[in-house]
């Protein structure tokens, strides 16, 4: 017994070896070290049979090594799956790093920076497309916050204007500003603790300063809180900065001045802004796209309020990408054809792996692609090109509809054009046939595999026996004709 | 082709062993000495880089002898030429590993 244990030991470890080795050649690899070990052993003792058996460990790291180099080789070679995955994931990672960088875009992906914001809604006179433009009167403000006490649990108001305000001695720069109720950004809530409003004086209005304008006007000086400048001819306190990602709201602006009860009753009552509010729990579902809510009649005249959620408006670029997608796979058809191709050639059926691994390519090429366009066009649209939402939720379609179009048209091109085992681009196109001799034989482009895998034939002119490109799947017996040469510079 | 004068003396030992008909991984490591850790790595190098070739010798004749079937290698016509080169830079390796003519003689 003990003496079976010694002689079955060498070959357990030649076993062990074994799992470096690729599964195709193992059995062969397994096969000859059985062959030498067996002359070993017939030669020798059990203990020279077990060192013998050891050298198998450094001849499967070897051989896994070249396996590797070889694998590696493959696929960084031109036209290769690993290639284009990774293309496509370079312009994908540029675009989505240029939304995160670009302030504009990056408030435009990332969430509310407002606790609770599904209750938070922009009050409108005119609907969606009045989002952008201010639209209510003080006056209704006014007679709203005591008269909708039942439906928001907090209504502020702020009017975008351009005005000029003294910072300092020799400084008095003209800055976009949102006059606005005192509680405004009580009614926000920015979740990060509200940075801006340090300071509260018991009176008076306060400026809280972005903080583009704190470090150009006072180069990010921590000392001007509690500073008094004059601002539309009014004394106001600087009670804070408020980072660019606060403000979520229409039209950006350099600084918001939160004025006193005081001071909003010496505005005029025909000033025009926005009115945002906090909606109560109890008063309606919660509002996750655009619902008209308020109906006024005034003299005769029906006043009505869209009530915009916050949270919709800032999803309408998705939604409007999703348009987008949809619009350009309804178009798809006309452009280029949706099949991928047959292969009723193969002479054995495609192994449900490789089946596979080719849907799966497909599906993450067009995962990029969508990454790539989304992320492209909202840099572009929200971060480069215009400030104002609308304006660029209609460029992002724009800008995403045709590279839409032309990538999904690109996908299966490229798809038809790769080999179904090996997945890389197929080479080597030569024309066959001459179109004048149509009736008698086919005409129409070759394409090879560069691995050895098979030809595609691609018809120049779709007859009834030959509608569509075929695939000739090449047997093993061919594999000699593509083998790698072999590298001339290295010490054996 | 350069790998002729890329050979090391270990890989150049291998070839000769091969070449004086030593044509089975573990013979060549008796004729070389050489420990089976280097002999069939070195070999399957040969092998990829087209210097010797190998083959499955039939399975009767193993079943006949009782034990299992031994891979066989043999030079190819570029092993040969190699191995023609390599004796320039080592002059020794046909005394240290003799074919069976050169015993004979």
């Amino acid at each position: 017994m003990k003496r079976l244990a010694a002689a079955d030991l060498p070959m357990l470890v030649v076993r062990i070896a074994a799992f470096l080795i690729p599964r195709r050649e193992r059995d062969d690899w397994v096969a000859e070290w059985a062959g030498e070990l067996w002359a070993v052993q017939d030669s020798g003792t059990d203990q020279g049979a077990l060192e013998f058996s050891l050298g198998a460990f450094r001849d499967a790291q070897l051989l896994r090594r070249d396996h590797v180099s070889r694998r590696v080789t493959a696929a960084c070679a031109a036209g290769s799956m690993a290639r284009c995955i990774l293309g496509l994931g370079v312009l994908a990672f540029a675009g989505i790093a240029g939304c995160l960088w670009l302030p504009g875009a990056r408030a435009t992906v990332s969430p509310l920076p407002y606790r609770n914001a599904g209750d938070l809604v922009l009050i409108t006179r005119y609907g969606d497309a009045g989002g952008q433009q201010p639209s209510i009167r003080l006056s209704d403000y006014r007679e709203w916050t005591t008269n909708t006490a039942g439906l928001y649990s907090r209504l502020a108001y702020f009017a975008p204007e351009t005005a000029q305000v003294h910072l300092a001695h020799h400084l008095s720069p003209h800055l976009r500003l949102a006059v606005a109720s005192g509680d405004l950004l009580d009614t926000l809530q920015p979740a990060d603790g509200m940075s801006a409003a340090g300071l509260r004086p018991a009176s008076g209005a306060r400026l809280v300063l972005s903080r583009s304008a704190w470090s150009r006007w006072y180069r990010s000086d921590p000392g001007i809180f509690g500073r008094e400048v004059t601002v539309r001819g009014q004394t106001a306190v600087v009670a804070g900065v408020m980072p660019k990602s606060d403000w979520r709201l229409p039209v950006s602006v350099d600084a918001v001045l939160l004025e006193d009860p005081l001071g909003m009753n010496q505005l005029a009552p025909t000033l025009r802004g926005f009115v945002v509010a906090r909606i109560r729990d109890s008063a309606f579902p919660p509002p996750r796209a655009g619902w008209r809510s308020m109906v006024e009649t005034r003299e005769d005249v029906v006043y009505r309020y869209g009530c915009l959620s916050l949270d919709s408006i800032f999803t309408e670029p998705l939604f409007t990408f999703g348009c987008c997608v949809l619009l350009a796979l309804l178009v798809l058809p006309a452009i280029t054809a949706l099949s991928l191709g047959d292969y009723p050639l193969s002479r054995e059926p495609l192994r449900r792996l490789l089946v596979v691994r080719r849907w799966l390519f497909l599906a993450l090429k067009f995962a990029l692609v969508l990454a790539i366009v989304n992320s492209w066009s909202t840099a572009i649209a929200f971060g480069l090109a215009t400030h104002d939402l609308s304006a660029a939720a209609g460029l992002q379609a724009l800008l995403s509809f045709v590279p839409l179009l032309f990538g999904f048209r690109w996908i299966l091109q490229d798809q038809r054009r790769r080999c179904p085992v090996c997945l890389r681009r197929l080479s080597n196109p030569a024309r066959v046939g001459q179109a004048s001799c149509n009736f008698l034989s086919w005409c129409g482009i070759e394409l090879i595999c560069a691995s050895g895998h098979g030809l595609l034939h691609i018809p120049e002119m779709p007859t009834s026996w030959f509608g569509t490109q075929r695939w000739l799947c090449l047997d093993s017996s061919w594999l000699c004709l593509f083998a790698e040469p072999p590298a001339p510079a290295e010490t054996i | 082709m350069p790998v002729e004068a890329k050979l090391s003396h270990t890989a150049a030992m291998i070839l000769q062993a091969i070449h004086a008909g030593h044509i089975y991984g573990f013979s060549v490591m008796s004729m070389t000495g050489l420990p089976s850790g280097t002999v069939y790595p070195a070999m399957r190098r040969l092998e990829r880089d087209g210097l010797i070739l190998s083959k499955w010798e039939q399975q009767s004749i193993a079943d006949a002898e009782q034990r299992p079937p031994r891979k066989y290698y043999r030079l190819t016509r570029t092993g040969r030429v190699t191995l023609e080169a390599v004796y320039k830079r080592y002059p020794l390796l046909a005394k240290m590993i003799p074919t069976p003519e050169e015993e004979r003689v």
